[in-house]
């Protein structure tokens, strides 16, 4: 196994799960595409989107121009924002049901529909099939989110097809904002092969049944992609605006909240308020299960984010991932619960996915851990972001009191 | 009636398939084997798989890759090269699934040796790697080990006017993953007009691969990055490129059954 | 798919990568059986011989596994044998690529260099015998070709053509035993649907 080698700038390293290039300055692919955020000119950029969606806009006004898939957390509230209200377009919203939803997801999502007066349609997958799904893709690749990415990233292609609404409107691309994956220039689409690699770990809907006996297609044809002659008779196309926008999510959410409304929690395992609000898993069991398996977990994405910005230095970021990686999850209950497993069954299914490349068992049931913020030098003293990198609470997972998941929330008009 | 070729390529740099830019800069894409499923269904002519730092680790071709690549039962040819360095090497790459394989550093240090692999596998099996550019109005020949670049050695122009090996992937390589970048001059220049030529490097538009494909000596364009940044490239380039001898785009239905319902 | 599933049996002689032509013939809905072992080579529906490489150490390494008598009997006796491009040349009676070598000799005819072009390299279009039930579908189709060398056979037996400068034979069948000199498991599309149509019609005839 190839050395593992550490950005000097940020703090992720050559064990990226989406691939890192580090170049001979020791300064990673995803950095170097950073820089392009300073150097380009946005303002040309912008008028480049718009004539790329001049096609786009309905003359009659009785058919959506786009179709914009969101949640209750995310840049979903900016997306809207500059599609509605900077782009003048009619977009129609989508989202798909994780089950994991917290009562202040339910509340973003209705005020996201509310506050910009949209359409939106919600997709629920059965909860049977959803479990049987979750069950394996737990089991055998340590995928508690699999149905949730295959879904959201299913949904709105599907409902593009349905629907014959051949744009669809995302925010950033993934892979050119952590590991540097495309220029913004290059203005990179949606692909189904970009789906399959990276989204769904290289397992598509049709790869579950050959791999599990327990599922059958009538329990995962409803995360099977539509296939090409439908994509290209329909012009079906998936444009990102972080190709065409200087992306800061923090600045982006502060806006949000702000002035439309937006709300925020905290978490143990991240300094980061505003993004995952509207999930019991994400940054709870799904992040413990990426520290696991990959040696690194989702602060440091963060903080990666925040010392590219220029909000962190590269110690203060490591300090403040030291701080947060090792915090314990608090709602493995509930998801216990809602799959039908018992404690000492996800624990033990937890240790079987913990990479020994990462992992050590000292002794029984206690581990040495061996991940990236172990060998990424040295970190600041102090713990506390300074203030330009501080991310406030303005409200708390369990919004309305409500502490459990959510699967169709009621209350809002 | 033979067909010109739209090769699609997949550059891999230790294990992973990234976007190579100018020979220099890397930007990482995802896994190969997942790549080249892609543009078999998407229907390219043919796939060159190029593991650009086999040489540098001294190890010869590949051939976990290859067979794993393989192991998927692709339904498109396949082009491999990166680091075939004798015969022995180059027959394995083709017995590890290969149909055709790619030369380069091994034509630096011993053109000959290079001429034997017609042997085994047949002069239709091999493809010269040419990294070329311009300078001082003539051909440069790069060795991407060194980084040097020389005029094109007598030797290989022998070994090539010998019919031992079938064709030349000239490569703009100062260009590569340069929007448009392609330098025409390079297939101006070429001093052998009936060696059949592949043009790779910076090709990303319509008009440019027209320009290159409609000369008489150019069997193929190979497209690398750009076949990257949207669902259904190789399909839109082909729609963009009708009245070419090039094989009309497809768009294979999902459920194989379905084509002969 | 109409009919029953068959088993077609590949046979696994060193001559490389065999996976795109197993799942080619798994993608129709078949079993395939990639071996060299002559009782379940015997005991499939159709047998196919692929090939890569050059003749004379195709055919040493047929002698070298006791195939080739195994394979002149099997044909003679009448179970489906479908040669895929080297394969197909190694089904004449000799080949002059290097130095004479004997093939299997059950289609007559003899394997030379291409005549007015050095290889054949790419996607060409096939000109099939409309007599011919089983190709002739794929009439004008386009398939992949790599070759240097091209079988010679009389009329009977060439059931189709493709051309450079001049035409040559790229199809060949007597009886039960057909050759292709494209790959047909590298033709996308029309490859499958290509073999398909010979494998199901060879077999169920």
């Amino acid at each position: 196994m190839a050395a593992l080698m550490h950005c000097r700038r940020c703090l992720y390293t050559s064990a990226h799960p989406l691939g890192l290039m580090l170049d001979a300055e020791g300064i990673c692919s995803g950095c170097r595409v950073h820089e392009e955020k300073d150097r380009l000119d946005w303002a040309e950029r912008w008028q480049r989107l718009e004539s790329l969606l001049a096609p786009y806009r309905s003359r009659s006004g009785e058919t959506y121009d786009c179709i914009v898939p969101v949640s209750g957390a995310g840049d979903s509230h900016y997306i809207v924002h500059l599609v509605k209200q900077r782009l003048g377009l009619n977009p129609l919203l989508v989202t798909y049901n994780k089950y994991f939803n917290t009562s202040l997801g339910i509340r973003n999502l209705a005020n996201l529909r509310i506050r910009f007066d949209c359409d939106l349609i919600q997709q629920n997958v059965n909860p049977h099939a959803v479990k049987k799904i979750t069950r394996a893709t737990l089991r055998d690749f340590g995928s508690d989110y699999w149905h949730c990415l295959a879904g959201q990233t299913v949904f709105p292609v599907q409902t593009a097809v349905r629907y014959r609404i051949p744009l669809i409107l995302w925010g950033a691309h993934q892979g050119l904002e952590q590991v540097g994956m495309y220029s913004h220039e290059d203005e990179v689409e949606m692909t189904r092969r970009h789906r399959q690699d990276h989204d769904l770990m290289g397992r598509e809907a049709d790869d579950l049944p050959t791999m599990f006996d327990t599922l059958k297609e009538s329990d995962i044809w409803q995360y099977r992609y539509p296939d090409d002659a439908a994509l290209s008779a329909i012009g079906v196309r998936g444009v990102y605006l972080g190709n065409y926008v200087r992306w800061d999510p923090k600045a982006q959410h502060e806006q949000m909240i702000e002035r439309c409304g937006y709300r925020t929690a905290a978490f143990a395992r991240t300094f980061d308020t505003y993004d995952h609000v509207d999930c019991w898993n994400y940054m709870d069991l799904h992040d413990v299960l990426k520290l696991h398996k990959h040696g690194y977990s989702k602060v440091t994405d963060h903080a990666c984010r925040e010392i590219r910005h220029g909000r962190l230095t590269r110690a203060q970021g490591l300090a403040l991932v030291r701080r947060h990686e090792q915090a314990a999850p608090q709602h493995l209950d509930k998801f216990c619960e809602w799959l039908g497993l018992d404690r000492s069954g996800l624990g033990f299914l937890l240790d079987r996915h913990r990479n020994p490349r990462w992992w050590r068992e000292a002794e029984t049931g206690r581990w040495a851990f061996a991940g990236a913020s172990t060998t990424a030098g040295e970190a600041a003293g102090v713990t506390m972001p300074p203030a330009s990198a501080v991310f406030e609470a303005n409200d708390v997972l369990a919004h309305d009191g409500i502490d459990g998941y959510i699967t169709i929330g009621k209350g809002h008009p | 009636m033979l067909e010109k070729r739209l090769i699609g390529v997949i550059t891999v740099k230790d294990g992973w398939a990234v976007q190579s830019i100018g020979y220099r800069r890397h930007r990482p894409l995802g896994r190969p084997e997942v790549i080249a499923e892609n543009l078999d269904r998407w229907g390219v002519d043919e796939i060159l798989l190029q593991c650009i730092d086999r040489d540098a680790q001294g190890g010869g071709p590949d051939l976990a890759l290859l067979e794993r690549l393989c192991r998927r039962g692709l339904s498109t040819p396949l082009v491999y090269a990166g680091g075939v360095r004798s015969v022995s090497d180059g027959v394995r790459a083709v017995q590890a699934g290969a149909e055709r394989i790619g030369i380069d550093a091994l034509l630096h240090d011993d053109p000959h040796l290079a001429a034997e692999l017609a042997e085994p596998l047949g002069a239709q099996a091999l493809i010269a790697v040419l990294p070329l550019s311009v300078h001082n109005g003539a051909l440069a020949w790069l060795d991407h080990r060194s980084r040097l670049s020389t005029p094109l050695a007598p030797a290989l122009l022998d070994v090539l006017a010998s019919g031992a090996i079938s064709e030349v992937l000239l490569v703009d390589w100062q260009h590569e993953g340069v929007h448009e970048g392609f330098d025409e001059r390079l297939l101006a220049l070429w001093p052998m007009p009936t060696q059949p030529l592949i043009a790779f490097g910076g090709l990303s538009e319509p008009s440019q691969l027209r320009g290159v494909l409609e000369r008489p000596n150019v069997v193929a364009a190979a497209v690398g990055n750009f076949l990257n940044h949207r669902e259904h490239a190789v399909q839109r380039l082909k729609q963009s490129l009708a009245g070419l001898p090039l094989r009309a785009a497809t768009h294979a239905p999902l459920d194989p059954a379905r084509a002969w319902s | 798919m109409s009919g029953a599933r068959l088993t077609i049996g590949v046979v696994d002689y060193g001559a490389g990568n065999l996976a795109s032509v197993a799942r080619a013939i798994t993608g129709l809905g078949h079993r395939c059986r990639v071996t060299r072992d002559t009782e379940t080579l015997a005991a499939a529906d159709a047998i196919v011989l692929p090939g890569v490489g050059a003749f004379p150490a195709a055919m040493a390494s047929l002698h070298e596994h006791g195939l080739v008598d195994f394979l002149r009997q099997q044909a003679r006796s009448g179970q489906p044998l479908i040669g895929i491009c080297l394969g197909m040349q190694l089904l004449a009676d000799m080949s002059l690529e290097h130095r004479l070598t004997a093939g299997l000799g059950l289609i007559p005819g003899r394997v030379r260099p291409l005549a007015g072009a050095r290889w054949h390299i790419g996607w060409n279009t096939i000109e099939i015998d409309p007599e011919d039930a089983l190709l002739s579908p794929s009439d004008g189709q386009s398939l992949y070709f790599n070759h240097a060398y091209a079988f010679d056979t009389p009329p009977p037996y060439c059931i189709g053509v493709s051309r450079l400068a001049d035409a040559f034979t790229v199809a060949v069948r007597r009886g039960k035993v057909v050759g292709l000199q494209f790959h047909p498991e590298k033709s996308q599309l029309a490859g499958r649907l290509l073999l398909k149509n010979v494998i199901e019609g060879l077999c169920r005839a």
